[in-house]
């Protein structure tokens, strides 16, 4: 480690329509270390990222590399400076070898590529960097956490600067993330500097030489080594002045009766998991990204392979795949609502009428108008704006689209509803509404999984809170019993301290 | 099972031969054989060209009507400028027909279907304009230029060896340069070639030229060939060509396109046309055979190399 400066941020602001998600941000980088950056969410750390990495570029401020000022104007341009990064699902060709995906956009000769050429080459890379993997395997047939293994191991060979990691080790194992650290110090030794994102605590205490608290849009403290304390983090991320929303459950919707009732539930990457939610509750599950939590919604719904029995009302579901958890009365509304939820290209009618479609025919042909009919009512209680059922939903905002798949599920009566991530994306005027929605579903007695890396989210929502932290469940408790200060204290290290 | 995947097609083809040379003494010939090679060039070579656009994930319609078009201005321009400068314009007019389907898909942000279909009609108004739609004649004296197309080397037609250069030459730009690396990378996955820092544009790009390019050259021949060009029947190559294309790509069980199956594919569907033509089947049973052999070629490919989900339909 150097003292000098690689990267230094300059008082980078970046404005979202009116919003300003980073409001002043200095920073500096320093070759040859690991800079831990840490903050809840929405505090402006992937905004930070993706105007390091090009992807954004910022309202104001400046970045200088080596001293001087320099424009991140894209992906590629972000490259040929020497600024890289992997991200948490990280792409790879899926028809090529690991070999030729390590050595994409970089492949040894000039003009022609030679296959044993990079070959041997990616199989030196994987030799030097300890990761036991065959350079001629296809990238299809890689696990999740080989293929971030084979992402790292692209990093090599490109001589970058400074490399962005966000969450690395949310997809690998104790053994695999032991291999990632032994790179980061080879990389420390090269003098690249690393900017380590994690939501583990214990990680960034382990390999981080420095630790930036972002608040807010602010950088709101820099901590050295030894100094990372789990009470000084708390602080200095917890925002104090941050406007609570007036929102909040108090647990006066949950009704006596069991509707559904989990045992045993495991997948890959989850251990064994029980739990019960009672009619008009909701159960919040929050956790580090990646730490297990996704996989109970993704298993109750049916998209993931999982063992375990699921009973609503007492009675036994068929949660095998989508079709059959649909039919039992599940409505999974998932994170990435563009990619597995919404259909931009038709209508908000035709969206939102997709469920119940079989209610709306006659002689088997679909009544239009009481199509129309029926979406404009849910765009009118959902406070759906604009409310035009006939334009297409990818003219909609974050928000209201976010309202769109609830109301796609609302009226298809489903008993349980799993919702992951309500607000990802989703613009803060429309949050107030989408909580309002979300309760009121309690309200009229179904069950509620919320699943929210956010603690706020989860403790304005939620009944009862469950922390999953490495596949396990760590703690569970109503939510009476935990103040922030000490949800986010376990969520970040993993370990109970309130008894469950 | 997997010995299958890769042989599958091999064996039906070698099957199919077999058959014809029981069913028919003619078949199995040195001359028939010449025959087949020799009707396949420009459908091989438009089947070759598209096979690019293929890999990098887009569509190409217009490359029936660019053979149309090269071949027009090729017999057009000779009189006027001689045959190696009419030649050099037509591929050159190719080139920038596939350019201005490459941009317009990448940088205009349109579909390939459509692009390339308004670019197919765009061309058959400006072939028929060209010619008022009447056949361009070339002159017999003009036997450099004809013995492109007409002329032996022994018994191997010279069109033929063109083919063979054209495939080789594209075989190794394909395997064992950037140029196929990177178009296939990109119609894979275009958003992690975006991240390597590959230029995603120029390859999606350079697979529309080089498709139009091999286009044009099928152009140059057929005039060579007939010693005329006809204003239309381009067309007929497009679907033939996408045939060709979809067989080929369950050759060796890759299961995406390649050149080396594609002129598998189209040798194959030469070769039953000419054994059914021999067995004396009539033209009508030929179509339903090439037919059904595609969708049970591909099918049966699907089958053995079997996705989780099968969510494309394109």
């Amino acid at each position: 480690m150097t003292d000098t400066a690689l990267v230094e941020l300059k008082n980078l602001e970046k404005e979202f329509a009116g919003t300003k998600a980073l409001k002043g941000v200095s920073l500096s980088f320093l070759a040859g270390e690991v800079h831990g950056l840490l903050g809840e969410n929405g505090a402006g750390k992937s905004t930070l990222i993706k105007i390091l990495t090009g992807v954004y570029s910022p309202s104001d401020g400046e970045i200088l590399l080596e001293g001087a000022s320099v424009r991140v104007s894209s992906p590629p341009e972000a490259r040929r400076l020497g600024l890289g990064a992997v991200y948490q699902d990280a792409e790879l060709v899926s028809s090529f070898t690991v070999g030729q995906n390590i050595l994409l956009g970089n492949e040894p000769g000039r003009f022609g590529v030679s296959d044993r050429a990079i070959h041997d080459e990616a199989t030196a890379i994987l030799a030097d960097m300890g990761i036991d993997l065959d350079a001629r395997r296809m990238a299809s047939t890689l696990s999740a956490a080989e293929m971030q293994l084979v992402t790292l191991a692209t990093l090599f060979h490109r001589r970058y600067k400074l490399i962005v990691l966000d969450e690395p080790t949310a997809r690998l194992s104790a053994a695999e993330s032991e291999v990632l650290f032994r790179i980061i110090e080879r990389f420390k030794k090269q003098c690249i500097a690393i900017v380590y994102i994690s939501h583990r605590l214990r990680e960034v205490q382990e390999i981080c030489d420095r630790a930036t608290i972002l608040r807010g849009g602010l950088v709101s403290g820099t901590l050295n080594r030894g100094e990372v304390t789990e009470d000084r983090v708390t602080e200095l991320m917890v925002d104090r002045n941050r406007s609570e929303l007036s929102i909040y459950n108090d647990g006066s919707r949950a009704r006596p009766e069991v509707l559904l009732e989990v045992t045993e539930l495991a997948t890959a990457n989850l251990s064994p998991l029980s739990f019960t939610i009672r009619a008009g509750e909701v159960l919040g599950i929050t956790g580090p990204v990646g730490g297990g939590m996704e996989d109970v919604a993704r298993a109750l719904g049916g998209v993931v392979r999982h063992a375990g029995k699921a009973s609503l009302r007492g009675k036994a579901i068929d949660v095998r795949t989508p079709i059959a958890a649909r039919r039992s009365g599940v409505a999974l509304i998932p994170e990435d609502r563009r990619k597995q939820a919404l259909f931009p290209a038709l209508s908000v009618a035709e969206n939102i009428c997709l469920p119940i479609l079989n209610r709306l025919e006659r002689f088997l042909t679909i009544r239009p108008g009481a199509m129309r009919k029926y979406s404009d009512d849910v765009m009118g209680q959902l406070a759906v704006r604009p409310r035009n059922a006939a334009l297409q939903v990818r003219f909609f905002s974050g928000g209201n689209q976010q309202k769109l798949v609830i109301g796609k599920w609302m009226s298809a009566g489903a008993s349980l509803y799993i919702i992951v991530e309500p607000t990802n994306g989703v613009d803060v005027g429309a949050i107030k509404e989408i909580y309002d929605i979300i309760l009121q579903l309690a309200q009229d007695g179904a069950a509620v999984l919320l699943v929210s890396s956010s603690l706020r989210e989860t403790l304005a929502l939620a009944d009862r809170v469950m922390v999953i932290h490495d596949g396990k469940c760590v703690a569970e408790a109503p939510k009476t019993h935990w103040t922030y200060d000490e949800l986010l204290a376990v969520t970040l290290s993993g370990k109970s301290k309130t008894a469950a | 099972m997997r010995f299958l995947r890769r042989w599958g097609t091999i064996i039906v083809l070698v099957l199919a031969a077999v058959g014809f040379s029981i069913a028919s003494p003619y078949f199995a010939t040195v001359s028939n054989l010449n025959n087949i090679l020799f009707s396949m060039i420009v459908s091989a070579l438009v089947s070759l060209g598209l096979t690019w656009v293929v890999i990098s994930g887009s569509f190409d319609l217009s490359i029936g009507l660019t053979v149309t078009t090269s071949s027009i201005l090729v017999a057009f321009l000779i009189p006027i400028l001689g045959p190696w400068a009419a030649i050099a314009v037509a591929l050159v007019a190719a080139c920038l027909i596939g350019a201005v389907n490459g941009v317009l898909v990448t940088y205009g942000r349109l579909s390939g279907i459509v692009v390339t279909l308004g670019v197919m009609f765009v061309l058959s108004g400006i072939n028929i304009f060209i010619t008022g739609g009447y056949q361009v004649p070339v002159g017999y004296d003009e036997t450099a230029f004809l013995y492109l197309g007409q002329g032996k080397l022994g018994i191997i037609g010279v069109p033929v060896l063109i083919l063979l250069a054209v495939f080789l030459v594209a075989l190794v730009a394909a395997t064992r340069t950037r140029i196929g690396h990177y178009i296939a990378a990109v119609g894979d996955n275009p958003m992690a070639a975006f991240y390597s820092g590959i230029n995603v544009y120029r390859w999606v790009i350079l697979a529309f030229v080089l498709s139009a390019l091999m286009s044009g050259i099928a152009g140059v021949i057929v005039t060579s060939i007939s010693s005329s060009a006809q204003p239309v029947g381009g067309e007929g190559y497009l679907l033939e060509a996408f045939a060709a294309v979809f067989l080929g790509a369950t050759v060796l069980g890759k299961g995406k396109p390649h050149l080396l199956g594609t002129l598998v594919g189209v040798f194959f569907l030469y070769m039953v046309d000419s054994g059914m033509n021999m067995v004396g089947f009539p033209f009508a049973a030929r179509h339903i055979f090439q037919g059904l052999v595609l969708i049970i070629a591909v099918g049966a490919n699907a089958l053995l190399n079997r996705e989780e989900v099968h969510l494309k339909f394109i």
